[in-house]
């Protein structure tokens, strides 16, 4: 699938396609560029579509988060007596859970991207990225509200304001990435095989059981934090936001280096691996 | 000129497509099974079904070209290459230029959505500028002719006022080269017109056209060149006359082999098979020859008083021409038993070309079909004249054939005094 020749001037500019060798990653990512606007579009439709013909519209983006606080309070703060760090547990929780809900809907409708997009990838060239990447723009939207929401609670819920706040949009980004990386290999594979599709919301849960969502990071002894943040890099990430929204410190940099280490190599090996399939989709999905 | 599209040695395989749905577990087992012929030093056949093998030929850039074959000869997936949805497994698809299609037009089109978000995202996803839209918004608006439903929910429209809003977007993109996928049952026949008005448009201001139909009659509207592919294969490159005329030839031999097998259509109460016949027996002939339309039934009960009413098309909507007895007038045949029923045509005066036969079997008495309105048998006129007449492409320009004749008179002025 060699294609020479870039969508960005596309006037009259001779297209090879042929079978064979892939692209290399950097002619991927230029022409991935050249797409921006369509993969804002995917989000801006996904955004829209979402909570047309519901009741309590874009609320929804804030029930999930609020819920799980309400019901891990209950279970793990106040019956299991899961330490805060310091922190009332709803705060705790809460941060971490508006981050792990923005990661979990950015995956699932990332995942399921090209097969809910199939008539348009049967019929139309772009890079099949774009509509993954759009789902995990659109879960972006629903991350701000949550965030305003923790904001809005913030008072309520015992936690300060903070100059570190402003960090906020950066861990987002590592967020999103960290999405992606997920979501691509996972979109390519459910292509092939509709088995991902149905061990994903499993796969998830098991996923949120593993990072320090209902539990602190320090309950992971302090010489095996690093490489399970290496394992999994959303912990680091999690812990971050933890710090940043609940405590108003700064993250662990040691660890958010890790993570962000763990983010990148999972993000290239899963969109080499997207790449490599890539040809196929339309002829499958 | 140069060309616009070109195809070199190109093959395409589709991975599966084989007797089996694709599943983890039957790749597993698939692969090892392969790797144990392997092994044993056999050589596995190859995977997957062959959809184009070695084709080759060149669209030229401002052309309008077709691509005709029966189902299966690989059109769609010709298209498919073009506009890199799917790649070739061998060989090598060059080219020049902005690619659109519409192909399946309006799947892309969100039914939660108004027409004017779909417009605005549909729009962008299929790669117009933003700014372009926003130019062109009130042509497609117009196009459509959706103005006053702009902010209802597609889904509450009608499919074909669906189908207008996709063909709309997908019509007004702006490329070098538009790939029309059996894109015109759109709509209304108002419609309909506009798409060919609009296709001819784009033709006429430079834009290269690949079509791909089985409605011969608009290919040959629209298109002066074209491809014949049969099996993958390209057999015919060349005027779209000539690709009709293989096209006739070769389908006929296919209409021979599979037409007129079971007594199939009908009620529990008559069960009928139609078929054609020229002079040799077989339904293909040549213009002016004598055709038969030939009725085998089976007939259970009491007799059935029935009137016999045939039309004959090419592919176009309604009949070109009619042969019944409710219009001739004649008495009604009882059907018991079984049976044969003929009816005859002595001079056929159409031309060149696949024809289909449709019919129904009327109850003499008081309402109602035995047979509803439908196709029963195709047959092919050939080229070549009984009387012994030169035969050109042009005997395919139009289907009847009416004797006439032409004089010539001197006139002085031709300003009335």
């Amino acid at each position: 699938m060699s294609t020479q020749g870039i969508a960005e001037s596309p006037h009259k500019i001779e297209l090879v396609i042929e079978g064979g060798p892939r692209p290399r990653l950097g002619q991927a990512l230029r022409e991935l560029w050249a797409f921006r606007h369509t993969a804002l579009a995917f989000a801006e439709r996904d955004v829209r579509v979402k909570y047309k013909q519901t009741v309590l519209g874009v609320l929804w983006a804030v029930i999930q988060p609020l819920t799980f606080m309400v019901v891990f309070t209950i279970a793990f703060g106040r019956l299991a007596k899961v330490p805060g760090g310091g922190t009332p547990y709803a705060s705790f929780s809460l941060s971490a859970l508006v981050a792990w809900t923005f990661l979990q809907t950015a995956v699932t409708f990332g995942a399921n991207a090209l097969l809910m997009d199939s008539a348009i990838i049967r019929k139309v060239y772009l890079p099949r990225e774009v509509p993954v990447l759009g789902a995990v723009g659109a879960a972006a939207v629903d991350f701000i509200i949550g965030v305003s929401l923790f904001a809005v609670l913030a008072p309520v819920l015992g936690a300060r304001f903070s100059v570190a706040w402003l960090l906020v949009p950066v861990l987002g980004v590592l967020l999103a990435l960290l999405a992606a990386a997920v979501a691509l290999p996972l979109a390519a594979l459910n292509v092939y095989y509709r088995d991902f599709r149905y061990a994903l919301p499993f796969a998830l849960q098991l996923w949120l059981f593993a990072s320090p969502v209902v539990y602190p990071l320090s309950v992971v002894p302090a010489q095996w934090r690093g490489l399970y943040v290496a394992a999994n890099p959303a912990a680091g990430i999690l812990d971050a936001f933890r710090r940043v929204l609940a405590q108003g410190t700064t993250p662990d940099v040691g660890l958010l280096a890790t993570s962000l280490a763990g983010t990148a190599v999972l993000l290239a090996l899963g969109y080499r691996l997207f790449k490599s399939l890539e040809p196929g989709f339309a002829d499958l999905v | 000129m140069g060309y616009a599209v070109r195809f070199e040695e190109v093959t395409k395989r589709y991975p599966r497509g084989g007797p089996r749905y694709p599943s983890l577990r039957h790749e597993l087992t698939e692969s090892a099974r392969r790797l144990g012929q392997r092994l044993r030093g056999e050589r596995p056949e190859p995977r997957g079904t062959l959809a184009i093998d070695r084709a080759s030929f060149e669209v030229k850039e401002g052309e309008a070209f077709a691509i005709i074959g029966p189902n299966g000869a690989g059109k769609s997936t010709a298209l498919k290459l073009v506009s890199r949805i799917s790649y070739p497994t061998r060989g090598r698809v060059r080219v020049r230029g902005r690619v659109a299609a519409l192909i399946e037009v309006g799947s892309g089109v969100h039914p939660e959505l108004t027409a004017r978000e779909n417009i605005w995202l549909y729009g962008q996803i299929l790669g117009m500028p933003r700014t372009e839209i926003r130019r062109r918004f009130d042509d497609i608006v117009g196009f459509a002719e959706l103005a006053h439903v702009l902010d209802t929910p597609v889904k509450m429209y009608s499919s074909g006022m669906q189908l207008r809003l996709g063909f709309a977007i997908a019509s007004h993109l702006d490329p070098d080269i538009f790939v029309v996928d059996e894109a015109l049952a759109v709509g209304d026949a108002g419609f309909q017109a506009r798409c060919v008005e609009r296709m001819t448009k784009l033709v006429a201001d430079g834009k290269t056209l690949l079509f791909v139909s089985h409605n011969l009659y608009a290919v040959e509207g629209t298109c002066r060149r074209g491809i014949y592919m049969e099996r993958g294969c390209v057999v015919e490159v060349g005027p779209v006359k000539t690709c009709l005329a293989t096209y006739t030839a070769r389908a006929g031999r296919h209409i021979l082999e599979h037409d007129g097998g079971v007594l199939s259509v009908g009620s529990q109460r008559l069960r009928v098979r139609v078929r054609c016949e020229g002079p040799t027996g077989f339904p293909r002939l040549r213009t002016g020859e004598e055709l038969r339309i030939v009725c085998d039934y089976e007939s259970q009960g009491p007799g059935l008083r029935a009137l016999f009413h045939f039309g004959v098309t090419d592919g176009r909507a309604g009949n070109l021409l009619l042969a019944s007895q409710v219009v001739e007038g004649e008495a009604s045949i009882e059907l018991q038993n079984t049976g044969r029923v003929f009816c005859r045509i002595p001079t056929l005066p159409l031309m060149p070309r696949i024809y289909e036969v449709w019919g129904e079997i009327r109850l003499a008495q008081g309402w109602g079909n035995l047979v509803d309105w439908q196709p029963l048998a195709r047959f092919v006129v050939d080229y070549g004249s009984a009387s012994g007449e030169a035969v050109s492409h042009a005997w395919t320009d139009g289907p009847v054939r009416v004797h006439s004749t032409f004089w010539h008179e001197k006139v002085e002025s031709l300003i009335e005094a």
